[in-house]
């Protein structure tokens, strides 16, 4: 920051006489104090004051000025930001101004029971004297200040640089500040306030400007985008068009011009780690690791089904044992013998022995032969079945409706074996023909196998949508198109939505004829909800799409299937960050933004700029007279922390040239220091012997009234 | 306190020698309705300069007319020369890109660069 405050505590505060003038410059920015005759002001700093609470003692402290953020931290300075005493250019709030006059002396060394020097303060031309009264009451009141002045900062610049020899007796100061900028005439040395301007546009608006325009660019950096730093890139950065038109189109080109002009300023960035793809050694662990969970898991296996061979082999021995023991057992205590194990029959052991053995062989990983094996028994098997009803025992007749079952049942499996012998043949015959065909014209079959694919694929994404999406079919696959409830529906429960609305509404409709005839119960069974489950067709086609699918990527090494294209599209893919991303670029705005010191109409204040100001300020001269004015445009002096903008005084020179008559002699002189020079100015105008005059007293104040300090006013040459 | 904070004298002390009439004396605690301040239209209305000669510098008349140069427009967003107006964001922009832009825009957006101007809605 161009602008270092100055806040060491002066320690010779005593050395200075009573009669020395402290002078301070009260602006809109900055507060400087200093002593009457010197050339720097031995403090100065941001004319703020913020009231935060301190984090640990939860006490509320003032800070004053602008200090080290790293020694902010200790406070909470959330709930009250920086406040300035200031609206627009005038002092309002007196407790603010207060603290800020009380660090002022602090820091200049007051140490005694009052402050015991005149003040010389500056002000803003023609300040409302409610301001200026409570000015004075305050330093009468709360510092015991002897005496007062009250000067404008223009001025005493003006009058600064009138003495370094830079302009002339009569002139014209053109003061841009932080909240507002005016044009002052000067004759003989003296300011005429009748015929001064001011537009309320200066740095603040500037920066502020600047602040939200790149906040809006930007709106995620808006937290880097503090006043501070814009502050600094508007200084660094910011210039004065020659011509703003000709300027923006140089941007609107593109031109080689525009990007040279164009800053960047990074922000601080590092790179997110590139992911490296798992090194040799990392997928060879890892498949190790996935080896032995899988070894682990056989062995369980393993020894699962060694356990159940076990069982089985043990019940498959006792059941033979019963058999054995069976055979020695006469025919009629069998009943009672068989009681004792739990079976009812010889022939349930003989199955149960049969059931046995299968699964054993079935556990041992053998065939399970057992249906082609009892194929040839059937017709012992079913014995019964042939047998009509009324022949039968009831046990028999149990026995008969088990024996249907169970050949119903191993008929049907033996269809559904033989249908799916079919269907392999049929495709082994497909395939055959397709590689025929490919053979024949291998490109003409791939495409047309591509078409295909393409067709069938379309057919069931469609099919799809229309489940998920009802009848929304506007290409919008994702599904992110519809909102709304009715578009989550497919289109059965569309339909049966429709019903049930339909249904409830004509309930209340006239007669309820409902049920006269007999179709009316239909729409019960087209309401109910088993009924939206779908046909056969989009199976088919399914697994056509899947047998296209699969040959494809067999003679296609290009070919990726769509579902798995489309799955990959589908999730949001992040850009990495990157360098740009971090960037903030300085376009247009850096001639953009002080634009408005000559076009305050493009934030909205609908007053003239700078260059007309001066044409406004010389028309307003109560003495007219063609040399007088060639006079004063012919020292036109530019002062304020705003005229530091580059290309300034070319502006400046161009515009007032165009609203002068031709032919007048224009110099634009910038101040020496256009930010210092008011301090010095006053500095210097404080150490005149003819000072005191100009001053008055708490005595004079009270005797003569809000009236005359109205009317008060230096006189700045003396 | 911390020594740091201490050392840099950042915290302005609550009594000061110099001071005829201490801060806490003149601003007691709790008592913030003592404080109000005037803002500076009311200020303004308090001067009553209509009761003094027009001729006779105030900081009311003291201010600069509107400017008599044509205002020329320019685009909300980018800088440029403006030719064109959007009258549904009331908007001005530059060219078919820009206006692309201002319509993707959330009205948030669009007032803000309103407000830059001065044109936005308030609402009261």
């Amino acid at each position: 920051m161009p602008f270092i405050s100055k806040i060491q505590r002066q320690s010779d505060y005593s050395l200075f006489p009573s009669t020395c003038p402290i002078v301070i410059d009260n602006g809109g920015s900055y507060f400087r104090i200093g002593w009457a005759g010197e050339t720097d002001p031995r403090v100065i700093f941001r004319n703020i004051v913020q009231r935060p609470r301190h984090k640990i003692t939860g006490e509320t402290v003032t800070i004053v000025g602008d200090h080290d953020p790293a020694l902010l931290k200790y406070f909470d300075c959330t709930r009250s930001g920086p406040r300035s005493a200031f609206e627009s250019n005038v002092v309002y709030q007196f407790e603010i101004m207060e603290y800020i006059l009380d660090f002022g002396f602090d820091r200049l060394g007051a140490d005694r029971s009052q402050v015991d020097h005149p003040v010389l303060i500056t002000e803003c031309a023609c300040n409302p004297v409610q301001s200026r009264s409570k000015m004075a009451e305050l330093l009468f009141e709360s510092y015991g200040v002897p005496s007062v002045a009250f000067g404008v900062d223009a001025a005493f610049s003006y009058k600064y640089n009138q003495r370094l020899g830079i302009c002339d007796n009569d002139g014209l100061a053109i003061c841009s500040g932080f909240s507002t900028s005016h044009a002052i005439p000067f004759i003989s040395g003296e300011p005429v306030y009748a015929a001064c301007c001011r537009t309320n546009v200066g740095g603040y608006h500037v920066t502020d400007y600047l602040k939200q325009l790149l906040s809006l660019k930007y709106p995620h950096h808006m937290s880097r985008l503090t006043w501070e730093k814009v502050e600094d890139l508007k200084m660094e950065h910011c210039y004065i068009a020659p011509d703003y038109a000709s300027e923006a189109k140089l941007f609107q080109n593109g031109t080689k011009e525009a990007e040279e002009k164009t800053r960047c300023w990074q922000l601080p960035w590092t790179p997110s780690p590139i992911e490296e793809p798992p090194s040799e050694e990392e997928i060879a662990r890892k498949a190790a690791l996935k080896e032995k969970q899988g070894q682990r898991l056989r062995e369980m296996a393993e020894a699962k089904r060694c356990s159940r061979i076990n069982e089985l082999e043990n019940e498959l021995k006792g059941l033979e044992f019963l058999l054995q023991q069976l055979k020695h057992v006469e025919e009629n205590a069998v009943p009672s013998f068989l009681s004792a194990t739990g079976y009812v029959s010889k022939e349930e052991i003989e199955s149960a022995v049969a059931k046995v053995t299968q699964s054993l062989r079935k556990a041992k990983g053998g065939q399970v032969e057992s249906e082609e094996k009892a194929d040839p028994s059937a017709a012992e098997k079913y014995a019964l079945i042939d047998i009509p009803d009324n022949m039968l025992t009831p046990e028999q007749l149990k026995e008969k409706r088990r024996q249907l079952f169970l050949k119903t049942t191993s008929e049907g499996r033996q269809r559904a074996k033989q249908k799916r012998f079919e269907e392999e043949l049929e495709r082994e015959r497909q395939n055959k023909r397709d590689e025929e065909k490919r053979l024949e014209n291998p490109e003409l079959y791939l495409e047309q196998m591509h078409a295909k694919y393409k067709e069938l694929s379309e057919k069931v994404e469609q099919r799809k949508r229309q489940k998920t999406n009802g009848g929304h079919t506007n290409g919008n696959n994702n599904g992110s198109g519809g909102v709304g409830r009715g578009e989550r529906l497919n289109a059965a429960q569309k339909e049966r939505m429709r019903l049930l609305t339909t249904a409830a509404f004509d309930r209340g409709k006239g007669e309820d004829t409902f049920g006269i005839k007999d179709e009316d119960w239909q729409l019960y069974k087209l309401m109910s909800k088993d009924n939206d489950e779908d046909d056969e067709g989009p199976d088919e086609d399914e697994a056509e799409l899947a047998r296209i699918s699969s040959r494809l990527r067999q003679i296609d090494p290009t070919f990726v299937s769509k579902s798995e294209s489309g799955s990959t599209a589908e999730v949001p893919r992040f850009r990495p960050l990157s360098k740009e991303d971090f960037q903030i670029m300085l376009g247009v705005e850096r001639f953009r933004c002080p634009e408005i010191l000559f076009r305050p109409n493009l934030i909205g204040v609908d007053q003239a700029g700078l260059d007309e100001m001066a044409g406004v300020s010389i028309r307003r001269l109560p003495s007219k007279g063609q040399s007088l004015e060639e006079r004063i445009t012919n020292s036109i002096l530019m002062t304020g922390g705003s005229c530091l903008f580059p290309g300034m005084d070319e502006r400046l020179e161009a515009g007032i040239r165009m609203i002068r008559p031709c032919g007048t002699p224009i110099r634009i002189i910038k101040a020496s220091d256009p930010i210092l020079d008011a301090w010095r100015g006053a500095a210097a105008y404080a150490a005149a012997m003819q000072f005191p005059q100009q001053t008055f007293t708490k005595m004079d104040y009270y005797e003569k009234g809000e009236d005359w300090l109205r009317r008060y006013q230096l006189r700045y040459t003396i | 306190m911390e020594a740091e904070v201490v050392e840099a004298e950042i915290v302005l002390p609550n009594h000061l020698s110099y001071k005829k009439i201490q801060m806490y004396d003149k601003y007691p605690k709790g008592q913030a309705r003592g404080r109000y301040w005037k803002h500076l239209k009311q200020i303004i209305q308090a001067e009553n300069y209509h009761n003094y000669p027009p001729e006779e510098p105030n900081y009311v008349n003291i201010e600069t007319p509107p400017s008599m140069h044509p205002c020329k427009r320019i685009c909300d967003i980018t800088g440029y020369e403006a030719p064109y107006f959007d009258p549904r964001t009331n908007m001005r922009f530059a060219n078919a890109d820009v206006f692309k832009l201002i319509r993707s825009l959330p009205n948030e957006y669009v007032q803000r660069y309103l407000a830059l101007r001065n044109a936005a809605i308030v609402l009261k």
